[in-house]
């Protein structure tokens, strides 16, 4: 469906957006993230797509990293944090966003 | 972990061979602890890797625009690599010896050049009298020998102009090895 290409498009610049946003207020891990994304249908992604993408954002110095043991028993988790680039990064980001929700709402309501 | 799952991972990992090994450990470890934590969550290890996809499309998302420049033999690799080598053997072989030897001599010879002239002055004003003391001069334009405490001064400029070019040598040093293996990472991957 056309819909369907529209929106992953779409998708694939919004979710390093949200996933900064989602690591900014604190640290996360991957296995977290897919969840939290889930919640939204249009923002939910697989493995595929997160874990490579905080890959690059890790390796872009936007994101640092940790291995954290777990008290569950389960396997030590690779948490992310956002570094001091990453947040300068994020807010412009912010910045873009707004701008763009303005130029939309613009054309709109013209 | 099910016998199932290793494979995955196994496979996953042999995909991404073009990755250096500590980092597609990294990688394969991230993945395993989503599996673990997938499992906890009540899903079979089937529906696991319904989830994850094909293992060679999971690594190809990770090697990205890695992948589309080709795996196999590339010429234009091969002759960057040849070019990579040739000149950072030939500038190494310069320029490696020689900031090596500059820097700690330099830094040494600047610490060494005012404390001697030091000595020489508190010799001169307080008379100790010290043996050898003439064969520390500051000698002027060849001929004349400085007063020790003017020669002191001036000493003390060249030390510290010493040291610094010293200093400054380690830094190139550093800089230039650290430039050196950044690009060869880069022609690598």
């Amino acid at each position: 469906m056309v819909i369907d290409s529209w929106k992953s498009q779409i998708k694939r610049g919004t979710l390093e957006f949200c996933i900064l946003l989602m690591i900014s207020k604190r640290p996360c891990y991957g296995y977290e993230i897919m969840n939290k994304l889930d919640t939204w249908p249009v923002l939910s992604a697989k493995e595929s797509t997160i874990y490579p993408l905080l890959r690059r954002l890790l390796k872009d110095g936007f994101l640092s990293s940790s291995w954290q043991e777990t008290a569950e028993g389960l396997p030590p988790r690779k948490y992310y944090t956002i570094t001091d680039k990453g947040r300068e990064y994020l807010a412009a980001m912010s910045q873009e966003w707004e701008n763009l929700l303005t130029a939309v709402k613009g054309i709109e309501e013209e | 972990m099910e016998k199932v799952l290793e494979s995955y991972l196994e496979k996953v990992s042999k995909y991404l061979k073009r990755i250096p090994v500590s980092e597609r450990a990294d990688i394969v470890k991230e993945i395993e602890s989503g599996m673990c934590e997938l499992q906890n969550n009540g899903k079979t290890s089937a529906e696991i890797i319904e989830r994850l996809g094909d293992p060679k499309n999971l690594a190809k998302a990770y090697l990205g625009d890695l992948l589309e420049a080709g795996t196999g033999f590339n010429w234009n690799r091969f002759l960057a690599l040849c070019a990579f080598y040739s000149v950072a053997g030939f500038s190494g072989m310069i320029i490696i010896p020689s900031l090596a030897i500059i820097a700690p001599v330099f830094i040494v010879c600047g610490v060494l050049t005012p404390v001697m002239a030091f000595v020489k002055m508190a010799d001169y004003i307080l008379g100790l009298g010290i043996p050898y003391m003439e064969n520390i001069q500051i000698v002027f334009n060849g001929i004349e020998e400085l007063n020790p405490v003017l020669g002191f001064v001036f000493a003390a400029a060249v030390g510290i102009l010493l040291y610094m070019a010293g200093k400054g040598a380690w830094k190139l040093l550093l800089l230039y090895c650290k430039k050196t293996s950044r690009i060869k990472d880069k022609l690598l991957l």
